[in-house]
């Protein structure tokens, strides 16, 4: 390892580079992993948050034990929303792994705070942006749900929610992107992340300037490929375009088939279903 | 005569302080054609949608085969299956190909097996002539396509009856007269019972053979469509129907 330090900026950065690169790289790790396992925890909270909050109310028995039980649940969730949307993660983060460890005895490993930290704090905003996007399904689809006979998780889970999700899409894109930056809040709690790791290289050397600088390209390079990759799923979400309508002509084979004839509608209709996507 | 399948008694439907519907009262035989029919806002769509429970009526009964649905809870579900529901605007599943509308009901609702499911929407959707698009998705088809979608969808759960909400309003006039054929065999070949909203007088007159007619909340005149529609005795029916049948 070359111990003196180069005299210019670049020189530094390289040097850095050339001594650092693996805690850097284990940093991303940490930083990624948080991001991802707590993005998804977060939105699987928020899927059930959504549905939970939308079950109707019956108005003829206000009273009943089912309707009281469902006024707590509802009261208890949206509690959880509002507490964990308007306080600061890193407030979050030190009163939940410091207040485990002293009212419970419960000593968190660094990953498990992590990723309950960053869990339940997405899983408050998820909630609502799932909500938004169940709300923003047309009711008529309910209607056609509701006079089959399917009760509200069915609805949800057929019919509801693969049209919201498509609808959330870009806002669940938008936390996994908050919360790779936002997960550097943890260092307070001594996660390993990225820019905890930063803080050890810059301190290092007091390269304080030159450590930021490839830490401040490694969070835009990660956010820029995490847009680009969601925006792919997205496009593939939507099918391809041709929404045009087929009722041309009857001979036309577009989108269905006379397949079915010879029994093959189950494979038609697979070839198409794998294509459509939601 | 054959058995009273669908009886509503004394109902009544408010949204706040204004009364929609007031004290309606009549009877569904098994196999009868009953069109409803009278002017904008006279209650006819609600009282379809108070029927299958999509709003909850203010005040009497409703009595299906028997049995009351409106003061029990647990029945509700099973009586939605066997009342089958055609909106005005479809109100396909968005995210289903027209095949897989057919088939989510009798699969999660009904419990049927994949095959039994797939063999019962095929039959319906030949029924309504949309064989070639079984794999298209809604918004891939045109209005009257999705109507025949939509009525194929709601026989699937071979429903007793089947209640239609202006299956032709919100359709392009050339496209009103493939619904109406649709809605045509299935009255004649099928034996279903059907409640139809409608503004199709022509139409109401050819297949029904029982017409309710309503204004502002109540029922005004009812009876076979040669009494009701060519030869009306209540002045407010004879004033409606003069747009319709001027010879």
């Amino acid at each position: 390892m070359n111990t003196s330090l180069p005299p210019d900026f670049w020189g530094r950065i390289v040097y850095i580079l050339q001594n650092y690169s693996q805690s850097f790289l284990r940093g991303v790790g940490v930083t990624m992993a948080i991001a991802v396992v707590s993005t998804a925890v977060g939105c699987l909270i928020g899927f059930f948050i959504g549905i939970i909050l939308t079950i109707p109310e019956d108005n003829k028995k206000k009273f009943s034990f089912k309707n009281i039980l469902l006024k707590t649940i509802k009261f208890i969730l949206n509690a959880y929303v509002e507490i964990f949307r308007g306080t600061p993660m890193m407030v979050q983060a030190m009163f939940i792994y410091y207040g485990l460890a002293l009212l419970f005895d419960i000593h968190m490993g660094m990953w498990d705070a992590a990723f309950l930290i960053v869990s339940i704090n997405t899983g408050a905003y998820m909630a609502e942006t799932f909500r938004g996007g169940i709300i923003s399904v047309d009711s008529g689809q309910t209607e056609g749900a509701k006079v089959i006979g399917m009760n509200h998780f069915q609805t949800m889970f057929y019919v509801i929610m693969p049209q919201a999700l498509r609808n959330i899409m870009p806002q669940i894109g938008n936390n996994l992107i908050i919360n790779i930056k936002d997960s550097c809040v943890l260092s307070v709690i001594g996660t390993i992340e990225l820019f905890y790791v930063t803080k050890g290289v810059a301190g290092a050397y007091y390269t304080y300037f030159e450590a930021f600088t490839i830490t401040m390209v490694i969070y835009f390079v990660l956010t820029f490929i995490c847009s680009k990759i969601l925006r792919y799923i997205e496009n593939k979400m939507d099918g391809d375009g041709s929404y045009e309508l087929v009722n041309k002509d009857h001979l036309v084979l577009t989108s269905g088939t006379f397949k079915y004839k010879n029994n093959k509608a189950l494979s038609a209709n697979r070839n198409n279903d794998t294509r459509g996507g939601f | 005569m054959s058995e009273s399948i669908l009886r509503i008694s004394h109902l009544s439907k408010s949204f706040g302080d204004n009364q929609i519907l007031k004290d309606i009262d009549f009877e569904v035989k098994k196999g009868d054609i009953t069109c409803i029919i009278g002017p904008s806002g006279s209650g006819k769509s609600t009282l379809l949608r108070c029927i299958n429970l999509l709003e909850t009526p203010s005040g009497g009964d409703i009595v299906f085969n028997g049995e009351s649905i409106l003061n029990s809870k647990s029945k509700i579900t099973k009586y939605r299956t066997l009342v089958g529901m055609v909106f005005q605007n479809f109100n396909l599943f968005a995210n289903m190909t027209a095949l897989k509308n057919c088939m989510i009901g009798p699969q999660k609702v009904l419990k049927k097996s994949k095959k039994e499911a797939e063999k019962t929407a095929l039959h319906y959707l030949d029924k309504v002539g949309m064989t070639p698009y079984i794999n298209a998705k809604p918004k891939q088809l045109s209005g009257g396509q999705q109507q025949r979608v939509a009525i194929a969808k709601a026989l699937s759960m071979q429903p007793e009856i089947l209640l239609f909400d202006e299956p032709t309003s919100a359709l392009d006039p050339q496209m009103v007269g493939d619904v109406l054929d649709v809605m045509k065999d299935l009255a004649k070949d099928s034996g279903l019972t059907m409640l139809i909203v409608t503004h199709e007088m022509k139409f109401a007159e050819d297949v029904a053979n029982n017409v309710v007619f309503m204004n502002s909340g109540v029922i005004i005149e009812e009876g076979s469509p040669e009494n009701v529609l060519r030869n009306p005795k209540n002045p407010e029916t004879k004033e409606f129907l003069k747009r319709f049948f001027d010879e």
